[in-house]
């Protein structure tokens, strides 16, 4: 049996999917988007997230502190539960299928009487997919759905994808340099997925987030549109414009959030470029 | 809203009718107590005084007269003579009728001349019977009435002389005779409504509003005298009305006025009882905005989701209101406490949320409070177990023991007399007694506060105390007592590592269960001395500012100075996983036994009701509710203000979930700069 490391299960997110959902995060992602507005979703391991600004310097923290002189972190967690401010979270918690699938299935009834689901998110999901393909099954027939960068063997989308009941699809960039250049990884798996997951029929909504200057060009919003045109199971094209505020975590990971464009350009949501392909799009 | 109504609304907002009152300096109080008069007479020239004093007055474009134009209302006791009072008995808060909702209904389709024939009929029995207090009253009661009419008239005839027709034959027929049409059954509520705070009354409840006028609204459709827009017109005024006089009434918060109207549920008999006038109510209150009318709304888990969209768009405005409340719940709790089933089903609520009976109830609901918290405090520093068991029996004897004092404080309990106020009220003309003397219901309600940080601090005795026996009870006291200072290991361990009420944990929510149980244990089966019984609720009111401050620092890890939640809701320094959990871990409990009223309280933030998807999965969350046997639910969009109170004090929102872009963060976890960002956005969609 397979382990995930899962970062947060939180309840009733609102644009997960239908209905009333609840969200689990995966930890750990591939891709290092300098928009990312979950940090402490991309690292692989459980490691320690520090809110500073409540601290009230008792010292609990350093007394309990397994570590020596010189010694990294290593995420143990000692000192969160000592903090009496809540300053320290263990942020990543290696859970069992059968377990997490027993929490999440405590409002099972409501969502299926109601149209709920539950969503996976994180982090990438499809990183930790081993552990997604045993968990699936015990949670069905609640809806599932699945945010994804679709950045994943092609054999390992198309395995996990036949779980869910609805992917939400993200297309951060039509071109390949471009796209290696910002999030570190090549886009050609994503294209080839998407190009699957288009012909298979599935149920989808892409995703494409506005960064201003750097995906929201109309260039790049044609060629989303024109790799998205055509027939498939797509339900529609959410644009997700940038609003301030993806950094916010990033200091509580202990990270410097260095977003390499301007956080206050107004970004430039083309709907008409898909719409004009017969494509339903919204602007989020 | 139409251009009428928005033009009375901005005047409202600016005062501009404030240059029509006048300071008015009451020397009644002294001419009462050198006259030696009796209570009775007392309120019955208290009212014919006070509307002797006023003068009509007419708003620009106003259909639905009435306004207050003396500011005070006159004190009908000296303070000696409320003390000498005092000392004879207690008389809750400032002793009057209040808190409770009358049965407008009747006297508006009867009309006050049909009410006045009644207490003339009345008085003859009362002679024959040589029944002195029956007369005393019966003749309060009718001095009442003959003051009201000698307004209504006065206003009728300036209204004729102002030019103002409409207003001028409204007033020939009301409230002299009963209403014929929705108009006439507006202006007849008004006075009425008007009448009782010029009585000296306060928190009177509107009841069930859409009950008692819609059958005026279907008869003037049915027979075409009104169209649907002048309906929504009449009705926007008149929710208007509400808001004009409420910043007189003193002594309380702005807004805590107990203006509450009750929407929905079922008739007398069990049918659905939702109308066209209930949608109407719920989408006036939209437009206009305004914290009076409070709207109360009752649902079951049956209620469609149309119905909860719909009163979620009126959340989404941030007023606090509709809270819901459960009739699948509701009144079979009420048919236990020994209501009668077509009573429960009439049910309403007092100033906040506490279940009463319009007409028919004179219970006080809100007569004292347990401090649940307090009492566990006692037990810890007390109680000699060995056992988590034996603690907990401790704390049932101990609840009992504290019901036991609060019964024997409030074992003589006067109320002063409301003739008029009487009136209104069911069967009090044919008793011939006032109402403040009883009526049907006469039951008394004791508050339930701050039951999770009890709750949480049991779970914290049990688990570091008798679990991992980690310090003793004395230990613990003292750690308590010193503030947690120098030991902030154990203060995290209290924190965090004992489960909470709120995230659906099945151990703490146990507690939370038996505390409730021991509450209603300790009451079940006493009579009040009124002739009623204790109803145990799960409200706070204000006392979880004061209770908590009562206490040093708790079990559960609050500091001293930290405030219980209020009403029925985690602690503030939990960390919840969502609503559907909070929903779970509060609805486990026996509700039933604890029904005298106090809502769960969630807070959404507003973000969440900006797309029609994010109006459906509210609602749902309150269908949600419904089902798994909640009895009232209040839901807050959170504003501006809880985001500011948010940044000072973090360590007391750490639940306050904001969308920050298409995702959401704990507010308090954001970087300073963010929560800013967070906060103009909120400004700017409030105003939208």
């Amino acid at each position: 049996m397979s382990r995930g490391l899962i970062f947060e299960v939180r309840e009733f997110c609102l644009h997960d999917g239908p209905g009333i959902r609840t969200t689990v995060f995966f930890k750990g992602c591939p891709l290092r988007c300098p928009w990312c507005h979950n940090p402490e979703g991309l690292s692989f391991a459980p490691q320690l997230l520090i809110a500073p600004q409540s601290c009230v310097h008792c010292g609990a923290c350093k007394r309990v502190c397994p570590r020596q002189p010189g010694e990294p972190c290593r995420a143990c967690g000692a000192c969160s539960k000592v903090c009496p401010q809540g300053c320290r979270r263990l942020c990543g918690v290696w859970r069992e299928p059968a377990e997490l699938a027993a929490e999440l299935l405590r409002d099972r009834d409501f969502f299926l009487n109601n149209g709920g689901g539950i969503s996976f998110s994180g982090g990438e999901p499809l990183a930790q997919a081993e552990f997604l393909l045993e968990l699936c099954p015990l949670l069905k027939p609640v809806h599932l759905a699945m945010e994804t960068s679709g950045y994943a063997p092609l054999a390992t989308y198309q395995r996990v994808v036949e779980h869910i009941d609805l992917v939400f699809q993200d297309l951060k960039h039509a071109d390949p340099t471009e796209h290696r250049r910002l999030t570190g990884v090549d886009n050609a798996p994503i294209l080839r997925n998407l190009a699957w997951l288009k012909e298979s029929g599935h149920a989808f909504i892409a995703r494409i987030p506005l960064i201003p200057g750097v995906t929201d060009s109309e260039d790049n919003q044609r060629r989303c549109a024109d790799l998205l045109s055509g027939p498939s199971g797509m339900l529609r094209v959410e644009l997700l414009p940038y609003h301030l505020g993806a950094g916010s975590k990033y200091a509580m990971a202990g990270l410097k959030y260095q977003p390499g464009f301007d956080e206050h350009a107004a970004v430039q949501p083309r709907p008409d470029l898909f719409q004009d392909r017969g494509l339903k799009c919204v602007v989020m | 809203m139409n251009e009428r109504i928005a033009t009375q609304r901005d005047g409202l907002l600016a005062f501009s009718h404030h240059h029509l009152r006048r300071d008015v300096k009451w020397n009644l109080a002294q001419n009462f107590a050198s006259r030696k008069l009796q209570p009775m007479e007392r309120a019955a020239e208290g009212l014919a005084n006070m509307l002797a004093a006023e003068k009509p007055a007419f708003l620009a474009d106003e259909r639905i007269a009435y306004i207050r134009t003396v500011k005070q209302i006159p004190d009908l006791y000296t303070e000696e003579e409320m003390t000498a009072l005092r000392a004879k008995a207690y008389y809750h808060e400032k002793g009057v009728v209040f808190n409770f909702s009358p049965d407008f209904g009747s006297t508006i389709k009867a009309g006050l001349l049909a009410r006045k024939q009644e207490i003339q009929a009345r008085m003859k029995r009362a002679t024959d019977d040589n029944d002195q207090e029956g007369q005393e009253f019966l003749a309060s009661a009718l001095c009442g009435i003959n003051a009201v009419l000698d307004l209504a008239d006065r206003y009728r005839q300036a209204a004729v002389a102002a030019g103002r027709d409409e207003l001028a034959k409204l007033l020939a027929r009301v409230p002299a005779y009963g209403a014929s049409t929705f108009h006439e059954a507006l202006q007849f509520l008004r006075i009425l409504h008007y009448t009782l705070w010029c009585e000296g009354e306060y928190h009177v409840g509107i009841g069930r509003f859409d009950q008692y006028i819609y059958p005026y609204l279907k008869a003037d459709l049915d027979a075409g005298r009104i169209s649907k827009d002048e309906a929504y017109d009449l009705l926007a005024e008149f929710f208007l009305s509400f808001n004009r006089d409420s910043d007189l009434y003193v002594g309380v918060q702005q807004g805590d006025n107990g203006q509450t109207l009750m929407l929905g549920g079922c008739t007398r008999d069990g049918q659905d009882a939702y109308n066209l006038l209930t949608s109407m109510c719920l989408e006036v209150c939209c437009e206009l905005k305004l914290i009076d009318p409070k709207i109360n709304l009752r649902i079951t888990p049956r209620t469609p989701l149309s119905v909860l969209e719909l009163a979620t768009q009126l959340t989404k405005q941030g007023l606090g209101f509709p809270q819901y409340s459960n009739d699948d719940v509701v009144i079979p709790a009420l048919v236990k406490f020994g209501y009668e089933l077509e009573d429960a089903r009439d049910y309403s609520v007092a100033a906040c949320w506490e279940f009463i009976i319009p007409g028919c109830g004179m219970d006080i609901p809100n007569i004292g409070a347990f401090s649940m918290p307090r009492m566990v405090d006692t037990v810890m520093r007390s109680s000699k177990a060995k056992t988590f068991d034996d603690f907990m029996a401790d704390v049932r004897q101990q609840t009992r023991a504290e019901a036991d004092k609060l019964e024997a404080s409030l074992s003589n309990v006067d109320m002063l007399p409301g003739p008029f106020a009487s009136v209104l009220c069911t069967g009090r003309i044919d008793t011939a007694r006032d109402v403040s003397r009883g009526n049907k219901y006469n039951n008394f309600g004791v508050h339930g506060t701050g039951l999770a940080t009890a709750a949480d601090s049991l779970m914290a005795i049990k688990q570091l105390v008798f679990t991992q026996k980690r310090l003793t009870l004395t230990e613990l006291a003292a750690a308590v007592d010193n503030n947690f200072n120098g030991q902030p290991e154990l203060l995290a361990a209290t924190r965090y590592d004992v489960p909470k009420m709120g995230n659906d944990n099945d151990e703490v929510d146990a507690l939370g269960t038996a505390l409730l149980d021991a509450f209603a244990d300790a009451w079940a089966g006493r009579r009040n001395c009124r002739g009623g019984i204790w109803r145990a609720g799960t409200g706070s009111a204000m006392y979880y500012i004061w209770h908590a401050n009562e206490l040093p620092a708790s079990p559960d890890g609050r500091l001293k100075g930290h405030p219980f939640p209020a009403n029925y809701a985690p602690s503030l320094n939990v960390r919840v996983k969502g609503p559907m959990s909070v929903v779970k871990s509060f609805t486990k409990e026996h509700l039933q036994r604890v029904c005298n009223g106090g809502p769960l309280t969630l807070e959404i933030h507003d973000s969440a009701f900006r797309e029609a998807d994010g109006i459906r999965k509210v609602a749902q969350l309150v269908q949600f509710f419904a089902q798994q046997g909640g009895h009232q639910l209040q839901l807050n969009a959170v504003n501006r203000d809880r985001l500011k109170e948010a940044q000072k004090h973090p360590e007391a929102y750490r639940n306050l979930i904001v969308r920050v872009w298409g995702w959401s963060g704990y507010f308090i976890e954001l970087d300073k700069e963010y929560q800013d960002h967070v906060i103009q956005r909120v400004e700017m969609s409030m105003g939208s």
